[in-house]
């Protein structure tokens, strides 16, 4: 074992040795055997760094003059390295186990990064000691002893070993740990005598010194003290009472800065400051607290509203007459097909001959179900029925009296009404039955005889009637309005409209041939020509063809009104139809055109309408061009005498009978001393009602019952318990009312607005709505 | 829409619409969430029928038909009903069965959304996703050259000055000459914009105002908040909180005689009273709170009877030139608080800022310009205005800060940029771009809505309702089923924590600048980015 000591100068031939030199000559001599060097330094780098021969073989170093930077650094086990001096920047850097110990001071970074070993130095440190070191859990972990006091950023990123700063004399004796001190440290610990002001809070913590660690820094002080050669001052340093502990924290004590919670800053803090209730706290006592994004009850942002019955079903708002279709429906839904035949009654006193054959149904047009281009429900099945529907019992008489002039389908409409309500309503007609135009002028292809004759009769047994077997004059109608509590003018329009052209007395009017073919007295040539090709004037058209015409044209002067079964019977009975078509004169020839053409007829009838027959009128009734004024009420200029039908505008038979009920209405709200009213309900929006439901390929309905299944009840809840049973919410319940009615019922608390019930309603009951506004 | 009746030109299908509905028919529990959250009812239960053809095999029986009816969620193509893509369906669905997805192919609606001849008015910002901003890259990273600092471990000082800033020979002689020198505010360069108590909710208001006291109050960043045109709540007025906020004023004076009165009552003055003459989103168009949204609490603060319109017109009605305006009404507000609150205007971005700047040079009491460029937000504004008008904030903020450099007043008069800044998420690199091309400060405020509460408008078009009260997360409606889904608290802790993020970010930005002691405030040396012309425009480096 080779224990020579060498002496190496850092100088040859006056010149300072490179670092690279120095280095070069010291491994070269420990290599060769020598174990104990001095070297009389002159700043090289690095000096006693990576010296091993063998665990048992330390070597040891002297430095006299003054080390250049780094010294000891990459140090090994074994190596003690005794600087006789003070040491330059990073003593001890990335030291791996050798033992260094400066009897002055050291500078900036000392230790940086150490590993292993230990350094120790009399005297004071430079700024940004003892960071960045590290414990290898392989090895003891490194040690810095200070005898006086470090400086600036000591111990950042500390991660492992222990420092000891005694304070001894420093050279900042108010402050010996510097400023800013363990910033970012992560492991190892400090023992501290003396002043300081404070470190990292967030990176390192003060502990008690327990009896061991005490134990291990007054051991290895002793041992520290006596290697720079100051063991007389053990005594003062012992004091346990000056030393502080700080370790870096764990990551789990890493917890950040303590600070207030934001409800406890609210509480403590805001509202303190500013008042309950915060900013705003004085201005609303508005309920301001959070809530979820589906509420119900009061925060909803939407409500439900059952609104059954609130709209008129399309079928009854498009029917003239003002039958609600849908509740008939409702009835034979519910089993009660006599009911639902019967309710026809009190809107019309003609449901089949009207609604089963005559009228062109408007109800179906209107029907909702044609949206989706399915058949409309068909009422000419619920019509027909009701050819058997008895007369209802009638109420007493009330005392009041009005006179019908007329006793066509308005006359009998509103002479039915106004008995039903209980007022005595007395029918004057030229003619020997009532009837009117519908006994006369309607042809027997378009409705069974017997149909109409039961409801002529049923409606004789109700009204009486008065056969007049004059035409009334104006003292007629002064007297009856003198013996009467109201008059009303349902005459029709019987006087058929001519126009003044050559030849027209050769023409026939419309009704007067229809009158003469339902008499069995019309006679047709081969060739007949219709002026006006309007339903009447198809009516026309088809009886010629019934009678025995070969050719049937109709002409218009514009594109032809005429619509539905009148227009389809006339095409089948070969009917053409022609317009533009101005006509000059009628010849025997047939009729001219003003553009030349001659139309070839032997029968030339006129069909442009009829107006009423009004003479006996006295002047205060105001009329327009032919037609009688009405108000809303059909009220005339008059206020005791009221008009309907077609006396006031030409109209279907529905018309007739709707102006008789309403009128009627009119008439018995002012004998009771009402305010009469017009509340015509809001027809429902077509989009509310649902009909998926429905079965799209339907092309003829086998019955009754088949018509009330596939009615989709628009405006009118048909209990189908869809609502209840789609609602997520089980907020809808069905609740019993008195009899058989019933409603639904939505549970705030329960419900959260999703509106599936307004969704799936087939009926369009269900309507969503904005919750009453908040704040 | 009934699918037999005729179309109209605007009649639009779900493939016509941006924002498409896709729903999982098997994953639907049909709870109903959706429709009720839904704030535009772009979605509802759909009744649908199912046909079935049912043929046996060998033709053995007549074939038939058998139709069925399921249920399912539907969207309208109503372009009143037109869903926005907010996607709370989502939100609230326990089944992750439905979500709005947007189509880029589907601009049909864009010609559409004009019904009545009323065009198109919204909230949010531009929607355009590009962003200057972004592309400017810090390229001045030291290592060796500079103390290269680092973020977690150095001191920084990030607070800026807003205020006239004399120099120490400058203030010394004015204190002696005037017995006044101009106040000057030291405060975190991030400020929350203004935005109104009206256009915010309450909760929302609140939890911003909350946020930033505890920022004060708990953290020591002396962050800062403009009230907006809206007034301010009389506690805030009477309270130490007053501090922390600029109070705006604008062409409305919504809420001023409140203030006044509260003046004799004040603890503490406010930071700043900002002077607003424009806005980014809407440069040289106002506003106006219909009388609907102006309920007892909006009314109280802003001094008016409830349920009239409130008109803030395009311009201050006694404005009749720079010149008047600025030496008007900023000596009319210093004069309010006795000279001892700084006065600044804030202006949309233009090619006439330089002219108003150059004014303030010449005002001894202004404090400072703001000006917001064409991507700041807003609660309601034309769709055209929002998308077309204005200036990019960048070369805006640039040229003023160059016309500073001129005559040497860089440091003098602080100017404060805002305006798309956190667009895309990247506020502390946004931020830190405007900085160093000069600004003293920034200012936010859709970022704020969008980290601070969750707002879902995107520059993509999403959301976007903020003009008519329907915010899905309660943030701009006045409706407490809306608002109070939003809890002030919550809303204050995410100030807290985006504020104390970017303060780590921008840190991270600015140490290896080598910067710790001040703000890099037009250190535009550290600039880069890839295109030239915007370097050559910014006078930064080109860099690829």
């Amino acid at each position: 074992m080779a224990t020579k000591k060498v002496c190496i100068s850092g100088v040859e031939d006056g010149l300072r040795l490179e670092s690279r030199i120095l280095e070069e000559i010291i491994q070269k001599n420990v290599r060769e055997g020598a174990r104990k060097l001095e070297i009389d330094a002159l700043g090289q780098h690095g000096i006693g760094g990576r010296l091993w021969i063998s665990k048992d073989e330390p070597i040891e170093i002297d430095v006299l003059g003054s080390p250049g930077q780094r010294l000891g650094s990459k140090g090994f086990p074994g190596t003690t390295i005794n600087v006789h001096g003070s040491v330059s920047d990073d003593v001890g850097w990335l030291n791996a186990g050798a033992e260094i110990i400066v009897h002055g001071d050291g500078t900036n970074g000392a230790c940086n990064a150490m590993a292993q070993g230990k350094v120790v130095i009399s005297g004071n440190l430079g700024a940004r000691g003892m960071t960045m070191t590290k414990t290898n859990p392989r090895f003891d972990p490194p040690e810095l002893w200070v005898l006086g006091t470090v400086g600036d950023y000591f111990a950042e990123f500390m991660a492992g070993g222990t420092a000891v700063v005694c304070g001894y004399k420093g050279q900042n004796t108010e402050n010996v740990l510097g400023y800013r001190p363990c910033v970012g440290m992560v492991g190892g610990r400090i023992f501290v005598r003396g002043p300081h002001d404070g470190f990292s809070q967030s990176d390192a913590i003060l502990e008690p010194i327990n009896d061991a660690d005490w134990a291990w820094l007054t051991e290895n002080l002793k041992i520290n003290l006596a290697k720079i050669n100051k063991s007389y001052l053990y005594e003062k340093l012992i004091d346990r009472t000056d030393w502080e502990l700080i370790r870096a924290k764990t990551p789990f004590e890493k917890t950040g800065k303590v600070r207030l919670s934001m409800t406890e800053f609210r509480a403590k803090v805001w509202d303190e400051e500013l008042g309950r209730g915060g900013l705003i706290g004085d201005l609303t006592d508005l309920d301001r607290s959070p809530i979820g994004l589906v509420p119900s009850g009061i925060l909803r942002r939407y409500v439900p509203v059952w609104e059954n019955s609130k709209y008129e079903a399309p079928c009854q708002s498009s029917c003239p007459s003002g039958i609600p279709v849908q509740e008939r429906w409702q009835l034979v839904r519910d089993g009660l097909v006599d009911e639902a035949v019967d309710l026809a009654l009190a809107y019309t006193p003609f449901p089949a001959t009207v609604c089963g054959y005559l009228c062109p149904n408007l109800c179906m047009d209107g029907c909702t179900r044609g949206l989706k281009k399915m058949i409309p429900v068909d009422i000419t099945k619920l019509g027909r029925a009701g050819v058997n529907s008895k007369a209802p019992k009638l109420p007493a008489l009330s005392g009041k009296k009005v006179a019908v002039i007329g006793g066509g389908p308005a006359g009998i409409s509103i002479a039915w009404q106004i008995r039903m309500k209980g007022h005595e309503a007395v029918v004057y007609d030229m003619a020997k039955t009532l009837g009117g135009k519908i006994a006369s002028a309607i042809p027997s292809s378009r409705i069974p005889k017997e149909v109409l004759d039961a409801e002529l009769k049923r409606a004789a047994e109700v009204i009486p009637h008065v056969h007049l077997h004059k035409k009334m004059d104006s003292d007629d109608f002064a007297e009856l309005k003198q013996a009467n509590d109201a008059v009303v003018l349902a005459i029709g329009a019987q006087k058929p409209r001519m126009i003044p052209i050559p030849g027209h007395e050769m023409i026939t009017p419309a009704l007067t041939f229809l009158q003469n073919s339902v008499a069995g007295k019309a006679k047709v040539g081969k060739k007949v020509v219709i002026i006006g090709a309007g339903n009447v004037g198809c009516d026309v058209a088809t009886e010629c063809g019934r009678l025995g015409a070969k050719s049937i044209t109709l002409i218009d002067i514009q594109e032809p009104a005429s619509f539905g079964k009148e227009r389809k019977e006339a095409e089948e009975a070969g009917a053409k139809f022609k317009w533009p078509c101005f006509t000059q004169e009628v010849t025997k020839k047939g009729v001219l055109l003003k553009s030349g053409e001659l139309l070839e007829a032997d029968t030339v009838i006129l069909s442009i309408g009829d107006t009423p027959d009004v003479e006996f009128l006295p002047e205060g009734i105001a009329l327009d061009r032919g037609h009688v004024v009405v108000n809303e009420n059909y009220q005339t200029t008059d206020p005791k005498v009221y008009a309907i039908g077609d006396t006031v505008r030409p109209g279907l038979l529905t018309h007739a009978i709707g102006h008789g009920r309403k009128a009627a209405e009119v008439i018995d709200d002012i004998f009771t001393g009402r305010r009469p009213e017009v509340h015509p309900k809001e027809v429902i929006d077509y989009s509310r009602m649902t009909l998926e439901y429905f079965d799209p390929r339907l092309t003829e309905f086998s019955d009754m019952n088949q018509c009330a299944t596939e009615c989709s009840s628009c405006g009118s809840c048909r209990d189908c318990g869809l609502c209840e049973t789609v609602c997520p919410q089980m907020a809808i319940t069905r609740n019993s009312l008195e009899g058989k009615k019933f409603e639904m019922y939505c549970d705030p608390d329960k419900c959260i607005g999703c509106g599936f019930c307004a969704n799936v309603c087939p009926c369009g009951i269900w309507n969503l709505v904005d919750n009453t506004p908040l704040g | 829409m009934l699918s037999d009746r005729p179309i109209t030109p605007s009649t639009l299908g779900v493939k016509d619409l941006p924002w498409q509905i896709k729903w999982d028919k098997d994953l639907c529990t049909q709870c109903g969430r959706c429709t009720s959250v839904c704030p535009v009812s772009a979605i509802e239960l759909g009744v649908f029928r199912k046909r079935t053809i049912v043929t046996p095999a060998g033709l053995r029986k007549k074939p038939s038909n058998e139709h069925s009816i399921f249920y399912g969620i539907r969207q309208k193509t109503d372009p009143a009903y037109g869903c926005i893509g907010c996607s709370m369906c989502n939100m609230v669905c326990p089944n992750n069965a439905i979500q709005p997805n947007r189509d880029e192919g589907s601009t049909t609606m864009k010609f559409h959304n004009d019904r009545g001849g009323q065009p198109r008015t919204r909230g949010g910002r531009r929607n355009s996703e590009e962003s200057l901003l972004d592309q400017i890259k810090f390229m001045r990273i030291s290592m060796l050259t500079d103390p290269a600092l680092d973020a977690g471990r150095h001191e920084f000082s990030l607070n800026t000055l807003i205020g006239r800033i004399q120099s120490p020979e400058e203030s010394l002689k004015c204190m002696a000459e005037n017995g006044w020198k101009p106040p000057v505010r030291e405060i975190y360069p991030l400020i929350i914009g203004g935005m109104s108590f009206g256009a915010l909710s309450p909760n929302m208001w609140e939890g911003l105002q909350m946020g930033v006291a505890y920022l004060n109050e708990e953290l020591g960043m002396p962050v800062r908040i403009s009230t907006g045109e809206g007034g301010c709540p009389p506690r805030l007025l009477r309270s130490k909180f007053l501090k922390y906020v600029i109070l705006q004023i604008a062409s409305g004076y919504f809420g001023w005689d409140e203030i006044i009165h509260a003046i004799p009552e004040m603890k503490v003055d406010p930071c700043a009273i900002e002077i607003k003459y424009g806005q980014g989103a809407k440069p040289g168009d106002g506003g106006l709170l219909m009388w609907h949204k102006v309920n007892k609490l909006i009314a109280a603060i802003r001094g008016v009877p409830r349920g009239i319109s409130l008109p803030s017109p395009p311009t201050h009605q006694t404005q009749y030139s720079i010149e008047e305006s600025v030496a008007k009404m900023i000596q009319s507000m210093s004069m309010a608080w006795g000279f001892r609150v700084p006065v600044y205007p804030k202006i949309s971005a233009s090619s006439t800022s330089l002219a108003v700047l150059n004014n303030l040079t010449r005002n001894p009491y202004a404090a400072g310009l703001a000006i917001d460029g064409e991507d700041g937000g807003t609660g309601a504004a034309y769709n055209v205005s929002m998308n077309h008008m204005g200036h990019p904030i960048a070369s805006n903020l640039r040229d003023c800060y160059n016309a500073l450099v001129t005559t040497g007043q860089q440091n003098e008069l602080p100017l404060i940029a805002g305006g798309g800044i956190g667009k895309s998420g990247n506020l502390a690199a946004n931020a830190a771009a405007l900085i160093m091309l000069g600004a003293s400060a920034v200012q936010v405020g859709k970022y704020v809505m969008q980290a601070g509460a969750g707002c879902l408008g995107s520059e993509k078009d999403r959301c976007n309702v903020c003009n008519i009260g329907i915010c899905p997360k309660g943030i701009t409606s006045q409706d407490p089923r809306l608002y109070r889904r939003l809890d002030p608290e919550k809303v204050a802790e995410r100030v807290v924590d985006f504020y104390l993020s970017f303060d780590t970010e921008i840190k991270k930005i600015i140490a290896p600048l080598g910067r710790s002691s001040s703000l890099p405030i037009g250190m535009s040396d550290a600039l880069g980015i890839s295109d030239r012309d915007a370097a050559e425009r910014l006078g930064i480096k080109y860099v690829v």
